[in-house]
């Protein structure tokens, strides 16, 4: 047996009795290390449960949330394409309101009249200067 | 009367008796798992993060956080991950723990009286006779396991590690470099250094 092997042996051999004790310490650990333990294990896995729970449920409830997004999504884009301007019967009203005042209003319609009428004579005027002049 | 009987009708149907809810009963199959593992590797967990401490309550501290953050964190993932993510997890706590330690130290040693455990009561389980059938044999190991322990808390916390994850654990060289987050090759190193120091300290003691 070389000096290599020797190590190798002697090595192997301080594993296997150090793995020994070290069990062998593991099974004497006591009781109230053993307890604090078995309570710490129980919370963690507590604790695993509840977000597991946690998670499932928002997993379910996902297409509930996904149709209600999507609804939201479609009233947005409704609300944002609705057609600009005025309404057309609203301008029609406009001027006919307009229409109504101003024949409601009397002395408009007779400066109308009277102007109307004097444009009238001043055009009978000119085709009468215009019948002389050329005879 | 009508109205029970109305209600019968149209309620929901039962389940009948081959019905199984596959989420809810993997959910639990799983959280059976964690549990089944933690309590495996618990005591040796322990151990490690005692030797890397040298106080219970600061492993326990260790060991408990350790749990609860891989239960939160890694829970969902592929069991055979769990023990290199554990080990990874209760370093870094025992390196925060020795970290913490050594500020409070230099912060105790400035301070003019010190309140270290005086308070400790005796639990009454840990005060429980053994019922190892040999005293003498006990008495034995018992000697071998303090001076295993003390060459032990002689490493370096690398060398340590290594030690303890090989050994006690019984991880391969793959699952030890993923728990110290090093390479392969720097496990071997570690682990072969750790043997050097232990033989020269120990020689070669018998049980």
């Amino acid at each position: 047996m070389n000096v290599q092997d020797e190590n190798k042996h002697d090595y192997s051999e301080l594993e296997d009795q150090a793995r020994t004790l070290l069990t062998e310490s593991v099974t004497r650990i006591d009781g109230r290390i053993r307890s604090r333990l078995n309570q710490a294990r129980q919370a963690a896995v507590a604790e695993a449960g509840k977000r597991r729970r946690w998670f499932l449920g928002s997993f379910f409830l996902m297409p509930t949330a996904g149709a209600a997004a999507a609804a939201a999504l479609v009233a947005l884009v409704l609300w944002h394409h609705q057609p600009q301007g005025t309404f057309p019967v609203s301008t029609e009203g406009q001027m006919s309101a307009e229409d109504l005042d101003l024949i409601a209003d009397g002395d408009g319609l007779d400066l109308m009249q009277d102007a109307d009428g004097s444009f009238y004579e001043w055009a009978a005027a000119q085709s009468e200067a215009g019948v002389e002049t050329s005879t | 009367m009508s109205g029970f009987a109305l209600a019968s009708t149209y309620s929901m149907p039962s389940a009948s008796h081959g019905d199984v809810d596959l989420s809810d009963s993997s959910a639990r199959a799983r959280t059976r798992a964690l549990n089944q593992f933690l309590s495996g590797i618990e005591l040796k967990a322990f151990k490690i993060a005692q030797a890397g401490l040298r106080n219970e309550d600061d492993a326990l501290d260790a060991v408990q956080d350790a749990m609860l953050q891989l239960a939160r964190a890694y829970a969902d993932r592929p069991a055979e991950e769990w023990k290199p993510l554990f080990y990874r997890i209760l370093e870094n706590r025992i390196r925060d723990m020795q970290r913490r330690r050594t500020v409070r130290g230099r912060v105790m040693a400035w301070l003019p009286f010190k309140g270290e455990d005086e308070d400790d009561d005796l639990d009454p389980i840990a005060q429980a006779p053994s019922d190892d059938p040999s005293p003498g044999h006990t008495l034995e190991v018992a000697e071998a396991m303090k001076a295993l322990e003390s060459a032990l808390q002689t490493l370096p916390r690398r060398q340590q590690q290594a030690f303890m994850l090989r050994t006690l654990e019984g991880m391969d060289v793959a699952q030890t470099a993923a728990a110290m987050g090093c390479s392969e090759g720097s496990v071997k190193t570690h682990y072969f250094r750790a043997l050097q120091t232990l033989r020269t300290q120990l020689g070669s003691f018998r049980t």
